[in-house]
């Protein structure tokens, strides 16, 4: 009799849980819809930006790099097996610029931003500031949550595309000069077989993964627990969530974008 | 003690409420008519929802029964955004301070300013910034950031902060705790000129009963979510309860001393580190928990 009154209690308190977040999360959009047309707010959007954004480039820069660096390596065997080494960099600039690219920008800005967004609103949801800030009239969604979802939903696919970058060129640099791979080839097969539309819908796919990853951020600060430790799973929680948001979002988008691109495929010549 | 009012009976009135978190009843079936133009002082034991009831008036906590009105209208059940507009008449300053770490005091105070419309005339806002600032003794600070400044001093920019805007109702929970008594009594002389000079309506919830008879209009006392005693000064002075009586006057009774008398001449609740050693050959069955 407990166990069932308990699984129910689990129930209602998750349907709650959820029911809170779809609010939040649609309060959250239209916010920052609106933001997005109220020229005042854009110097918050644009400190936001600034935190988020350009101190995230350096650590995506790297982790790019070695991604691309290590597919070259990882995947010149077999492919020396075959005697294709020459197509390498297109094995490792699709693998990049559809997914590793992304997903791996991505999942380093949860850590790195989503973590930070968690601890600035959940300490100042403990120090009720966040009460405070409706106290004066102030709707905290919109003066909290829009300008660092507007942020991370511009600067997420641009980041991404700095990524891919680096993914290409450490693929590149690490193939040509470490494994003697002909330049001149290397670019030629590459080139041929990646797309601008496989590069534009890794790079979409960032405004999905930023959104997310601040609307679960924003969500999880604004309902921490009390005290050091409530900050720090609340901050826990938020990377989790976001990450596996981020991997179900990918699969789901994959599948999206080849059905689309299926459709699509015969008249592509003429875009 | 139960008083019925109605929703036209003040400027802000608290009708029937209830609150409870995760099932724990921590206001039960209060009703209070607050004024307009008076200083209500709310006082009580720790813990005793004082201010879960203020966080009501400004429907910072939604009621689990009962209902909230200003001006006469309804506030408790209305939507964020209609709720902004009616707090904009109110001025709220918190217990902990709560100002905002990332903005110094002069963008604090700014604020609420700030979001309501575009600074133009910066002159003129440094003017009232400084005034606001020099009322609790705090010009000069404009440019700290809070966590530079002493608990003390958060609490009074937060006083500042609450009366930038000129608000007809100010929310002071404890404005005066942690203060010295110089400067508990400049404040407590902020409070009354506010109510003087501008008409404010002032609710003030406070445990310094010298403060609360120097400023209150009326003084209600809470007791475990209910209240327990309501009237001027001198009602609550000669209130028969003994429970008032002791607060007011700072007693205790025996039955809460129990604790702490216990135990005769050595304090022996007390813990002793060697105590809980194993090789203490007195206390080891129990340290090694055979
Ligand atoms: N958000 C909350 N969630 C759960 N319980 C709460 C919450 N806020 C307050 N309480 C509980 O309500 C009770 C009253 O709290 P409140 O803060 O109103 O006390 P208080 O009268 O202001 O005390 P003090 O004089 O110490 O400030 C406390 O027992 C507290 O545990
Ligand atoms: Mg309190």
């Amino acid at each position: 009799m407990a166990m069932i009154e308990q699984i129910g209690a689990h129930t209602m308190q998750g349907v709650e849980d959820l029911g809170r977040f779809s609010r939040f999360c649609s309060r959250g959009l239209i916010s920052s819809f609106r933001t997005l047309f109220n020229p005042r707010a854009y110097p918050l959007i644009w400190a936001q930006m600034n935190a988020i954004g350009v101190r995230s480039v350096p650590v995506i820069m790297i982790t790019g790099a070695f991604v691309g660096m290590v597919l070259a390596i990882q995947a010149y065997d077999q492919l020396a097996g075959m005697g294709l080494e020459e197509r390498l960099g297109v094995l490792i600039n699709i693998a990049v610029v559809k997914e590793l690219g992304p997903v791996l920008a991505a999942v380093m800005l949860a850590g790195r931003v989503g973590g930070a967004l968690t601890a600035e609103l959940g300490t100042m949801n403990v120090t009720e500031q966040i009460s405070a800030v409706e106290s004066m009239g102030v709707d905290p969604i919109r003066y909290l949550v829009a300008p660092r979802m507007l942020a991370c939903l511009i600067l997420t696919p641009l980041l991404i595309i700095y990524a891919d970058f680096m993914g290409i060129a450490g693929g590149y640099l690490v193939s040509v000069i470490q494994l003697k791979i002909n330049s001149a080839a290397y670019i030629d097969y590459s080139a041929q077989s990646v797309e601008l539309w496989d590069i534009l819908t890794g790079a979409m796919k960032g405004i999905f993964f930023g959104g997310a990853m601040a609307i679960i951020s924003c969500y999880k600060g604004f309902t921490c627990r009390e005290g050091a430790q409530g900050v720090g799973q609340a901050c826990t929680e938020a990377f989790v969530g976001s990450f596996v948001c981020i991997l179900a979002i990918n699969f789901f988008y994959a599948i999206v974008i080849k059905s689309v691109y299926t459709t699509f495929w015969p008249i592509k010549s003429l875009l | 003690m139960h008083k019925d009012v109605h929703k036209d009976d003040g400027i802000i009135v608290v009708q029937n409420v209830t609150k409870q978190y995760s099932g724990r009843t921590v206001l039960d079936n209060v009703s209070l008519a607050v004024e307009p133009g008076k200083t209500t002082v709310i006082i009580g034991k720790s813990g005793c929802g004082k201010t879960v009831m203020m966080k009501h008036m400004i429907v910072l906590e939604r009621p689990t029964e009962g209902q909230v009105f200003f001006k006469g209208q309804r506030i408790d059940h209305q939507h964020e955004r209609d709720l902004a507009e009616v707090r904009r008449h109110y001025g709220f300053c918190f217990q902990m301070g709560a100002l905002f770490d990332s903005l110094t005091v002069y963008e604090n105070i700014t604020f609420p300013i700030q979001q309501k419309q575009k600074i133009t005339d910066w002159n003129k806002m440094d003017e009232l910034v400084k005034q606001k600032l020099a009322m609790v003794g705090m010009d000069g600070f404009q440019f700290y950031f809070p966590a530079s400044l002493s608990g003390g001093q958060q609490k009074r920019v937060a006083l500042a902060r609450a009366i930038a805007l000129n608000p007809e109702v100010i929310l002071y929970d404890e404005p005066t705790t942690g203060l010295d008594p110089v400067r508990s009594d400049i404040i407590n002389e902020l409070i009354l000129k506010l109510q003087e000079a501008l008409k404010v309506t002032s609710v003030v919830v406070t445990h310094d009963m010298k403060s609360a008879y120097k400023i209150a209009d009326r003084i209600v006392m809470f007791h475990e979510g209910r209240i327990l005693a309501d009237g001027d000064a001198d009602y609550i002075r000669n209130h028969p309860n003994p429970i008032v009586q002791e607060f007011i006057n700072g007693q205790v009774s025996e039955s809460e001393l129990a604790p702490i008398r216990m135990g005769g001449t050595r304090f022996e609740t007390q813990f002793h580190p060697e105590d809980f050693k194993p090789s203490n050959p007195k206390k080891q069955g129990q340290a090694t928990g055979s």
